[in-house]
């Protein structure tokens, strides 16, 4: 009997639970995490995560850990963790390899009776949305009394909502999406320079995703001080997920550092629509804003995830988009955003920072108002 | 909380017919009894259900399927409830993955292996992997009892067994003898029991009843209450269910293995 498929296939690859639980567990402020299984297992994360200052180990199981199981290796893996690092607080993450062979990460938990709380993650990359690993993070956090009931459900709901917002017109949408640069940003930016040279008025929106908002913010930043330097600063509106009091630890601190920079830069935010955390409602906030008070307004530039936004109250705007994924341009395009641009491998260049980075496209269009 | 067990023993050498049996017997004393047939071929419950082959736990899974407890716990026999996880079809992906996944489904929508007198998980014979262990990790089954005959292979994989359980740190409630008329059988698997650190706690018989009443879809506690050896496995259900002393198995060397059962 053929396994049936219990929602459509997608083809091209989709963002890891393993990973997703790994940057939870750094949300977390965990000091050092375990990734149960062979050495390769999601490298390219884990080295990136070191960035941000959390330790990523494995326990490198190779062939004769996958047939005569891995437990002495994690037993030794943890011992050693806690010497090496006197952590505060343990992150162990499950992989493909080591939950389809049944190990039991408590066991070994059991074994070595670290005296920090260890916040066990069974998970794989088998889930069809990855925010089932922030799923499973969470539950073990909440279990180990890290985070609380309400934050707990807090979370679970945002990441339900994030799921429904890639599943409608994101890169779960299709079974293949076609990888894409976007337009030329020097192209995007003139056009975008023009409508301010003309006095149009604009809303700009950052609605990003974590700690994406440290280059995206870039490019908010960079449309508000073109505009001030065209003389046109005030046909601007400019509104950020940067409320500094949601979220987990590390996202509260880095609205908080994000939102500093853009106020010494000179940039007023007019209205805050949620947290760092809260990327896939804090459109909701942004739409009802505008439909009240910004209906008649000529364009709009939102980044981070802006296919998350409603289009309701955005559809006679001129639309700018700007987004790390590549996947992402076809779905904005069919949404009706005009012109989108892609910041390509964004995401890498925002870890173990903690203030604003530059971005090409914020580059791009403050260099073209320098030359004009 | 209901009273928790795994029959581990040599393939074919009857756990499910004793698993049903014991259900049945103990559902007759009045007890809520639960049982989980573990074996992908799933084969547990069908003589609690008159024949009746339910659908799998896998079955579902396969077809994607949202599933409810009403979906995959049955009632037979005096109200025993049955689940069956099921599995691929031989040869083909990992029936150990398939416990895990039905025993993390089960801990999540069922009440079955909570609100009852006793839960009966009857486990294929060879442990071959990590998977087979799952109830017994994730800590479903406080009881373990090895059923063997006086054969030597027989012994010798129960032997496995205890080496198997004493590993999971897990104690050994008891060993039954299904006998299959080697001589002098009784008694060496009473020495067995009581050269590892337990006990022999029934000797069941060789009696074709046993397969005339699975023929047709039925435990012999079922269709022929009032025989002999319904009897025993009354008896052993009582044993079952009361309270004793278990330890760790210390599992004996081959040698000594070979002269057991030479007696």
């Amino acid at each position: 009997m053929p396994v049936k498929q219990k929602e459509p296939l997608i083809m091209h690859p989709r963002p890891s639970s393993i990973v997703a639980a790994l940057y939870t567990l750094r949300d977390l402020d965990t000091d050092v995490v375990i990734l149960h299984g062979p050495p390769g297992c999601s490298f390219k994360h884990a080295r990136l995560l070191e960035e941000d200052g959390m330790r990523v180990v494995t326990t490198s199981l190779d062939e004769t850990g996958f047939v005569f199981g891995g437990h002495d290796a994690l037993v030794e893996v943890l011992e050693k963790v806690i010497k090496r690092f006197n952590p505060k607080r343990i992150g162990i993450v499950g992989t493909c390899a080591s939950m389809i062979i049944g190990e039991e990460l408590h066991e070994a938990v059991m074994d070595v009776q670290p005296d920090v709380p260890v916040i066990e993650v069974e998970v794989h990359a088998g889930y069809r949305d990855n925010t089932k690993g922030v799923i499973i993070a969470l539950e073990s956090a909440l279990a180990c009394g890290i985070i609380s009931e309400v934050e707990f459900e807090r979370q679970k709901s945002l990441l339900k909502e994030a799921t429904m917002v890639e599943k409608r017109h994101g890169a779960a949408s299709k079974e293949y999406l076609e990888p894409s640069r976007g337009d030329l940003k020097y192209k995007v930016a003139e056009r975008l320079i023009e409508l301010i040279k003309q006095g149009k008025k604009g809303i700009n929106i950052l609605n990003a995703k974590k700690e994406t908002a440290f280059m995206f913010a870039d490019i908010n930043l960079a449309v508000a001080q073109v505009a001030q330097n065209l003389g046109n600063g005030p046909n601007i509106i400019n509104m950020a997920n940067l409320d500094v009091n949601l979220g987990l630890p590390k996202n509260r601190r880095n609205a908080h550092e994000v939102k500093d920079d853009l106020e010494k830069a000179g940039m007023e935010i007019h209205h805050i629509i949620g947290g760092l955390d809260e990327y896939p409602i804090a459109g909701n906030t942004a739409s009802q804003i505008i439909g009240e008070k910004y209906a008649d307004y000529d364009f709009a530039v939102i980044t981070g995830v802006p296919h998350a936004l409603p289009m309701d109250n955005l559809k006679n705007m001129e639309l700018f988009s700007i987004t790390n994924g590549p996947r992402q341009v076809v779905p904005l395009k069919e949404m009706g955003h005009k012109h989108v641009v892609v910041e390509i491998d964004l995401h890498p260049k925002t870890l173990g920072v903690n203030h604003i980075v530059e971005s090409e496209f914020g580059a791009t269009l403050r260099e073209m108002v320098k030359d004009a | 909380m209901p009273k928790t067990i795994a029959i581990y023993g040599k393939g074919g050498i009857g756990k499910s017919s004793t698993a049903s049996n014991v259900a049945a017997a103990c559902a007759d004393e009045g007890y809520r009894v639960t049982i989980i047939g573990c074996d992908p071929k799933s084969d547990s419950s069908i003589t609690l259900l008159r024949g009746r082959r339910i659908p799998t736990i896998m079955d579902l899974m396969r077809e994607g399927e949202d599933i409810k407890e009403d979906d995959i716990v049955f009632t037979g026999y005096k109200g025993v409830k049955c689940v069956e996880i099921g599995g691929p079809e031989p040869g083909i992906g990992c029936a150990g993955r398939g416990i895990i996944v039905a025993i993390a489904l089960l801990r999540k929508i069922s009440t079955a292996i909570e609100d009852t007198d006793l839960v009966i998980y009857d486990v294929p014979g060879d442990i071959v992997c990590g998977g087979f262990v799952a109830p017994v990790k994730k800590g479903l089954v406080k009881e373990a009892y090895v059923l063997t005959s006086g054969e030597y292979m027989p012994l010798y994989a129960a032997n496995n067994i205890c080496k198997g359980l004493s590993r999971l740190e897990m104690t050994l409630n008891g060993v039954i003898c299904n006998s299959r008329g080697a001589d002098n059988e009784e008694k060496i698997v009473s020495e067995f029991a009581k050269e590892i650190g337990s006990q022999l706690l029934a000797f069941i018989p060789k009696d074709v009843l046993v397969q005339t009443c699975e023929r047709e879809g039925y435990s012999v506690i079922e269709k022929a209450p009032d025989s002999a050896i319904a009897g025993v496995y009354r008896k052993l259900a009582k044993a079952i269910m009361a309270d004793k002393d278990a330890k760790i198995a210390v599992p004996l060397d081959d040698k000594r293995l070979r002269e057991l059962t030479r007696i």
